[in-house]
């Protein structure tokens, strides 16, 4: 697995305005398969994905992967991290998920033909060909996220990076999304409020205010959460 | 944010078909749309523009889109009949008859255009187009990527708009006339659409962004 590595990394508001930091300084190594983050709304976990593909940068220390700085190597970290949006009417720019993906792929397949196949093949991969020429508005919730993941996908990122990938969708939708996360080959780091999301994955990071408050193994992490937010064991 | 019906009618999202239109290189298309346009535009001709309006009647039927021909019409039309009332006045029926007339046709012969052109298709013929000014430093790809956006973008804009003015009839401000002056009108309308419009750009940058699309490497 690729070696993604937080080191001293803080956060602060925007524009200098006064107040706490939005991250704390942390420090991480990345190296599981599946690693899950949890916490509250608001206590850092979207910003900590985003420091992981340069949509944010760090105001203190940095953020690298495989060796790559994503301050001042954004475009070649994100060729190598895949970052799926909790919204997948944010993410999908094109009117159907078909020139969506061909849309990831036009920066390494010219030949229009091969680009047209080679989307298609990715879709067929999730199952989602027979949805590739409907209107991105006309697919259901847990459609557009898979489209979504499609075109992520499409450009064969090491890494990919979720946020709250499950939050729009029902029971149904999110039991098919967990189950194409299980058979990725990549490198998988996603929040989720889900706890039985959360608990597919090797390890859980719970966040607090900004902070790292337990790191560890998917039970005891959960344990940690809801003694957290619920203040019972 | 639901579809905008309204940009839809006028900017034409593409049908996919096995028509000879759909199959027609991209070059040919646009260059008869040029040829069209400037014909009407030029010759300002009464009989060119009803020989014109019956050749895209023509193309819009035989690539079995007849029905779609009509529907720039349903949200032109207020335009066009204010502009035609104008034409009347200032200059006569005939100039009433024309310049709407003209307009109208331009508009659904480039919506043919859209129609029967893939997305990825108008790309790749756009990037083609600016090729050469890759010599003055441009990036071709990035004209596409503009050509996209914009086709994404609109509909998302007419759409917001929309909900923003039923949002104010759900709060019944069109039932006060009193709380409804012209600038708290304007406020209440074309504020929100903006602070949505800033917002669904930063959205669609962190999502280009985060794909690595439009970067330079």
């Amino acid at each position: 697995m690729p070696a993604i590595l937080l080191q001293n990394v803080s956060v602060l508001p925007a524009g200098g305005a006064a107040g706490e930091p939005i991250l704390h300084p942390l420090s991480l190594e990345l190296r599981n398969a599946r690693t899950a983050v949890v916490g509250a709304n608001g206590s850092g976990k979207s910003t900590l994905l985003k420091l992981l593909n340069g949509l944010v940068l760090p105001d203190t220390g940095s953020v690298s992967i495989d060796g790559l700085d994503t301050a001042t190597q954004g475009a070649a970290v994100r060729r190598r991290v895949g970052f799926v949006f909790t919204d997948p009417i944010s993410q999908l720019v094109m009117p159907t998920g078909r020139d969506d993906v061909e849309l990831s792929l036009r920066a390494s397949i010219r030949n229009r033909g091969q680009r047209r196949a080679a989307a298609e093949a990715r879709l067929e991969a999730l199952g989602l060909l027979a949805l590739a020429d409907r209107s991105i508005y006309d697919l259901s919730g847990g459609e557009r996220q898979l489209m979504a993941l499609a075109s992520v996908l499409a450009v064969d990122p090491a890494v990919l990076v979720a946020d709250e990938p499950s939050t729009l969708l029902d029971l149904r939708n999110t039991a098919r999304l967990r189950r194409v996360f299980a058979s990725l080959p990549q490198q998988v780091i996603y929040t989720t409020h889900d706890l039985d999301f959360a608990a597919d994955a090797d390890r859980v990071l719970v966040m607090d205010n900004g902070a790292v408050v337990f790191d560890g193994g998917p039970r005891e992490g959960i344990a940690a959460y809801r003694a957290l937010a619920l203040g019972v064991r | 944010m639901r579809r905008a019906a309204g940009s839809a009618d006028l900017l034409g999202a593409y049908r996919p078909g096995n028509s000879w239109l759909h199959a027609a290189p991209l070059g040919l298309k646009a260059g008869a749309l040029v040829v069209l346009s400037a014909a009407v535009l030029v010759l300002r001709s009464p009989a060119v523009v009803a020989a014109a309006a019956v050749l895209v009647l023509t193309a819009y039927a035989t690539a079995h889109l007849l029905r779609e021909s009509w529907r720039p019409l349903r949200s032109m039309w207020p335009v066009l009949l204010l502009l035609g009332a104008f034409q009347w006045w200032a200059s006569g029926w005939e100039a009433a008859l024309l310049v709407p007339g003209n307009i109208a046709l331009c508009v659904a012969a480039a919506r043919l255009l859209t129609l029967t052109t893939a997305p990825q298709v108008l790309m790749d013929g756009l990037v083609s187009l600016a090729r050469p000014l890759r010599q003055l430093g441009a990036d071709p790809e990035r004209f596409g990527l503009t050509l996209a956006l914009m086709l994404r973008s609109i509909p998302f804009l007419l759409g917001s708009a929309r909900d923003v003015r039923e949002s104010a009839m759900a709060r019944g401000l069109e039932r006060n006339p009193r709380a409804l002056t012209v600038p708290v009108a304007i406020r209440a309308l074309t504020v929100p659409v903006a602070i949505r419009a800033v917002a669904y750009a930063r959205q669609t940058g962190d999502a280009l962004a985060a794909r690595g699309i439009g970067e330079r490497i």
